[in-house]
């Protein structure tokens, strides 16, 4: 068997994987960096695909099946991963194959509709729910709220304040993957400005555990434009059974989503998860209608698209000052 | 004694084999963490054994994560020397304290 490193950009062999994971009935992800291939007979009876840290499209055929090939692609894996100094990795595969990758030093996190898991090689979840526990508020009604906030308008601005009214203490997270046209740096920056005067707020600066290129990979498929259902579950499970009991969260708020049809089923389908009979306390939904400027409401995309056609007197109703001093510099900058 | 640079590995997943991975910590001293298919009668040994040699290279600040899967002695040994090595990027190593 001979294991080879194929990088995706590589269209023809990656064609030969994807119809390799086809038979598997695993979808080839669009995000993934490199793959590991092994070979017999110049055929593909292995492989597994790295992506940022990662470890998916993990599939062994039928035929080599229970010859440890497994443990060898690992390995090639894992070498590759670590070489380039990601050294906590996360790991997709299907329910049936837990025992196999905790012999590689995997451990069980969450699990969506018992299709698919994530496991982890450091468990460093444990580390941030400690961490949270130190954060935790108590009080009747415990909101929380998670947003990417690209970049941070008075809409994001009402539902905060609309959350903290109702609610005892409200955490806020902030979405940390760098995918998004505002860097974290910049969005974080300008939620703090932005919420400066609202006291019953704690922010947190998100984590692989809640909306990240982990939980939730599709998230940040933008081109697709479709949110996998699947996925949508695991990162919602996490929420509701990692995260939301150590704050003690009762509610979780959510901006209406009159527009967007994908957005709106997925405010739907987070209603549905977050209220499922389970062992962790259930969380109450809460949507709450769009602030409009113009008939129009505001969002974020809005925004961007205000700020490619060079709108800005328009944007200054859209966002909070320091939303609109940062654009400003942005403009002046490239048009420069 | 010797801080460690980097961090490295050396070994495979694939059975009778170990996967053995050095990094830098923040605490002085040789910190191990096992896992292995056969840790219940022989987990102290292989640990005790890791730290041994480790000692004898006179690592220190580091955390040698260790997945095993029933290596024998000699080669959990040269897995760690190796990986050790790798993380001091040492292409020359002195020979006598291997052995």
């Amino acid at each position: 068997m001979i294991f080879s490193e194929v990088p995706s950009t590589n269209i023809t062999r990656v064609q030969k994987i994807k119809e390799f994971l086809e038979k598997a009935d695993l979808e080839i992800s669009e995000d993934i960096e490199t793959f590991v291939i092994a070979k017999e007979d110049d055929v593909i009876v292995a492989c597994g695909g790295l992506s940022g840290k990662v470890l998916k499209n993990i599939a062994i055929a039928e035929s080599v099946r229970g010859e440890g090939v497994a443990l060898s692609l690992m390995s090639e894996l894992l070498k590759i991963a670590y070489s380039l100094g990601r050294d906590e990795l996360f790991l997709f595969t299907k329910p049936m194959y837990e025992d196999v990758f905790e012999s590689c030093g995997f451990k069980y996190i969450e699990q969506a509709n018992h299709q698919v898991i994530l496991m982890e090689n450091r468990y460093n979840i444990d580390a941030y729910k400690k961490r949270l526990r130190k954060l935790r508020q108590s009080g009747d009604v415990i909101g929380s709220i998670v947003m990417n906030a690209n970049p941070f308008t008075l809409g994001h601005r009402h539902l905060v304040e609309q959350a903290c009214l109702r609610s005892y203490w409200v955490h806020l997270f902030v979405v940390k993957e760098d995918a998004s046209f505002f860097s974290f740096e910049d969005r974080y920056r300008l939620i703090c400005e932005g919420l400066a005067d609202l006291k019953n707020l704690t922010i947190h600066e998100g984590s692989d555990y809640i909306i990240s290129k982990a939980t939730f990979p599709t998230y940040f498929i933008k081109d697709k434009r479709c949110i996998d259902s699947l996925y949508t579950e695991l990162d919602l499970n996490i929420f509701r059974n990692h995260l939301a009991p150590e704050l003690g969260i009762t509610h979780r708020f959510v901006g209406e989503e009159p527009l967007c049809v994908v957005t709106n089923e997925y405010n739907m389908q987070m209603k549905k998860i977050l209220a499922k009979p389970s062992a962790f306390p259930s969380i109450e939904v809460i949507e709450l209608p769009r602030i409009e400027y113009n008939h129009e409401p505001i969002s974020a995309s809005r925004v961007r698209k205000l700020m490619k056609e060079g709108r800005l007197e328009e944007i200054s109703h859209l966002v909070p000052s320091s939303t609109y001093r940062l654009i400003q510099t942005m403009i002046s900058t490239t048009s420069h | 004694m010797s801080k460690i640079l980097e961090p490295a590995h050396a070994g495979t997943l694939e059975s009778s084999d170990v996967f053995v991975r050095v990094v830098p910590s923040e605490h002085a001293g040789i910190e191990v963490e096992l896992e292995s298919s056969v840790s219940e009668i022989y987990g102290e040994a292989i640990e005790s054994l890791i730290k041994a040699t480790a000692e004898a290279m006179e690592a220190n600040y580091v955390r040698i994560l260790v997945q095993d899967k029933g290596a024998l002695d000699y080669v959990i040994k040269a897995r760690v020397q190796t990986a050790i090595l790798r993380a001091r990027g040492t292409t020359n190593p002195d020979w006598s304290l291997l052995s």
